[in-house]
């Protein structure tokens, strides 16, 4: 028997193909204004936070759960370091050790409220769903707290210059969520610990017999989600000089349909990084499309999501069982 | 004793005894907690939280979690009040409420019908169309805040109960709203309880298999739910436009998550087939009294997060543990045998 060599993923090309479709269409209606560098530098630029916080919701959702708590991490995270920073360097100076250093204990912040969710989901066995609902109130809380229920604004120029910066024409934001979806896949793809994360999204008790400590597998899988949320909370810091405890609630939502245009089964095991890494350029062009046409509300974006959504995991389904139905006839 | 004992198995024993020491505390540290209108003020603040309660409830029942309640109380009780509005309509306020009710039985008729028929998790489903509500109501009707028609706006004003504080010279009313509420929680009761369609909402929870070889409609059933729930957010959205007095589109979304964590706090399973309507109740007048009555004990307003996590997350944590082991116990005879 000859084994067959891994076919092109056709969810992939789904995606790439969807997302050629709609700029083919906003290039042809609208030349003007969306075949321009400018327009797709906005686009880079947008797309970074969500699509961080999107590919961490993405890789709990392999493991066989969700993070509702990542808009609230990168919240938290934006504001420790948008503080520290006010602390650190004086209005007008400039210090870069003190802006590294923020930088830094935003992220072991955002390690930290990550691996908090997978203790609560691993150790204490409450659904996901659940725990992470629980901890978005409190990390939400805790901002709320620290900031006195106020935004966290006036951060140092060289900072927020970040937020504009371009690399070769390339928005800076946009390079990190490439880099973010460059490691993550690789986690995912080639590792083991990526592996066994699919294993215990697959199936956590078979997983569990085969050897695998799903507790450690977890909470490091909600780390990451943490991590990369914090990520995102300092880029939108950087972007709009400015943080907020309840800053983009919707984002959640957004997420968590963005996991799953890209692919990823909402049961766990199924859908790779890289689709939802499209999923995220699809629905950003998607949106930027719609906001060149000025009487269309912002609202209807929202419709046309909704139904996407639903549409995606009804063809996904067909799919699916089209595929199971196939391997039956052999 | 031995109702003692089987109490002590129940989460909404627990939950009882923290409000009652909750209510403890904040009444010993600012002596009007047991006052007459801070109890009826609760009782007001729950009357929406609760009719939205039984929604998460009858969800989590039977399939698992419906996130859509919060936009088919918006869009239907918009369309009601819109459809009244323009057609000078004056009469009684129950012709608004079938019109509510018909559009919020439709909407949740689209729930169930993808939840059913194509077997996704509630959870995705829910999210999806009501992101597609909130686009119908905010992208394609363009919902504005408006008055409520007149016939609306009388019976808000019309309330059940009325207190004054002798010593503070505080007042509250409670509004008819909590009638329609007890009543919603009634029907609920009987039907879940002495039906045989209530009890296969309990037996497809548990499990959905045995549900349907003991010959119940697990589809039809299934169905059914997420019909009512339709019907009941919407019940729950007029309520809170007509306590409001005004219709506030975009004050509906974002109170799910509170809503469901009341119900979980509550000992409803989020695995299904476990929970009460006893549980609904304690677990959104605990929270209700977080939000209302913490300032009352001297905490400020910006702990309030904080404390409603704190109280989720151990909430959640007790009952997963206690699930975890009531698991181990039954699964010891089995080791036994083999």
């Amino acid at each position: 028997m000859k084994i067959k060599k891994s076919q092109p993923d056709g969810n992939m090309i789904r995606l790439l193909a969807i997302l050629a479709a709609f700029i083919f269409i906003a290039g042809i209606t609208k030349p003007a204004l969306f075949m321009q560098l400018g327009n797709f530098q906005s686009i880079g630029k947008q797309l970074a936070e969500y699509g961080l916080m999107a590919l961490g919701i993405g890789v709990c959702m392999i493991s066989g759960g969700i993070d509702l708590s990542a808009v609230y991490i990168a919240n938290l995270c934006g504001i420790s370091a948008g503080l520290l920073m006010q602390k650190m360097i004086p209005a007008g100076g400039s210090n870069p050790g003190a802006m590294f250093l923020s930088i830094a204990a935003a992220i072991v912040i955002g390690a930290l409220c990550g691996a908090f969710n997978g203790f609560l989901v691993s150790k204490l066995n409450i659904p996901a769903m659940l725990a992470t609902l629980g901890t978005y109130q409190l990390y939400m809380g805790i901002a709320v707290v620290i900031t006195n229920g106020s935004t966290v604004s006036g951060l140092p120029s060289a900072y927020t210059a970040l937020g504009t910066a371009l690399v070769a024409k390339v928005p800076l934001a946009f390079l990190i969520f490439l880099l973010a979806v460059l490691i993550l896949s690789f986690i995912m793809q080639k590792t083991i610990f990526g592996t066994r994360v699919y294993l215990v999204g697959t199936n956590p008790k078979s997983a569990r017999f085969s050897g695998i400590r799903n507790s450690s597998i977890l909470i490091r899988t909600y780390m990451i989600s943490g991590i990369v949320a914090a990520i995102a909370g300092l880029v939108s810091l950087a972007r709009i000089n400015s943080a907020k405890a309840d800053f983009g609630s919707s984002y959640t939502m957004q997420c968590i349909l963005i996991v799953v245009l890209g692919g990823v089964n909402p049961n766990g095991g199924f859908g790779k990084i890289s689709g939802v890494a499209v999923a995220v350029v699809i629905l950003q062009v998607l949106s930027s499309y719609l906001n060149m046409f000025p009487d269309i509300s912002n609202y209807f974006r929202d419709l046309i999501w909704g139904v996407a959504l639903i549409a995606v995991l009804i063809i996904n389904h067909v799919i699916a069982k089209r595929r199971i139905a196939k391997l039956d006839s052999v | 004793m031995k109702y003692f004992d089987q109490l002590k198995k129940q989460s909404e024993f627990y939950v009882f005894l923290i409000i009652i020491l909750l209510g403890i505390i904040i009444q010993m540290r600012s002596g009007l907690f047991f006052t007459n209108n801070n109890l009826l003020d609760i009782a007001r603040s729950m009357i929406v939280p609760s009719i939205y309660a039984i929604c998460a409830f009858l969800a989590f029942l039977s399939t698992g979690p419906d996130v859509s309640f919060p936009l088919i109380a918006a869009l239907s009780s918009y369309i009601a009040i819109d459809v009244t509005t323009k057609m000078g309509y004056a009469g009684p306020v129950i012709v608004t409420f079938i019109i509510g009710i018909f559009f919020g039985m439709l909407m949740g008729a689209l729930n169930g019908f993808i939840i059913v028929r194509y077997k996704f998790p509630s959870l995705i489903v829910t999210l999806g169309t009501s992101t597609i509500y909130s686009g119908l109501l905010l992208g394609a009707f363009e919902a504005q805040r408006m008055d409520l028609p007149e016939n609306l706006a009388d019976f808000g004003r019309t309330s059940l109960m009325t207190v004054v504080n002798q010593k503070s010279g505080l007042g509250s009313t409670l509004p008819m709203t909590f009638l329609i509420m007890a009543g919603l929680y009634i029907l609920t009761y009987l039907v879940l309880n002495f039906t045989m369609t209530g009890r296969g909402v309990y037996a497809l929870g548990g499990d959905e298999v045995s549900a349907e070889r003991a010959g119940f409609n697990v589809k039809q059933i299934r169905f059914g739910i997420f019909l009512i729930n339709g019907a009941i957010a919407a019940i729950g959205g007029l309520c809170y436009s007509i306590m409001s007095m005004r219709y506030l589109p975009t004050e509906f979304a974002g109170g799910e998550m509170i809503v469901i964590a009341a119900v979980i706090l509550g000992g409803t399973r989020m695995t299904g087939g476990v929970g009460t309507l006893k549980g609904c109740i304690l677990g959104t007048l605990l929270l209700t009294m977080v939000s209302n009555s913490l300032i009352l004990a001297g905490v400020a307003v910006i702990w309030q997060r904080v404390f409603i996590g704190m109280i989720i997350i151990i909430g959640t944590a007790v009952s997963a543990l206690q699930g975890r082991s009531s698991a181990k116990v039954s699964h010891k005879p089995r080791k036994e045998a083999a």
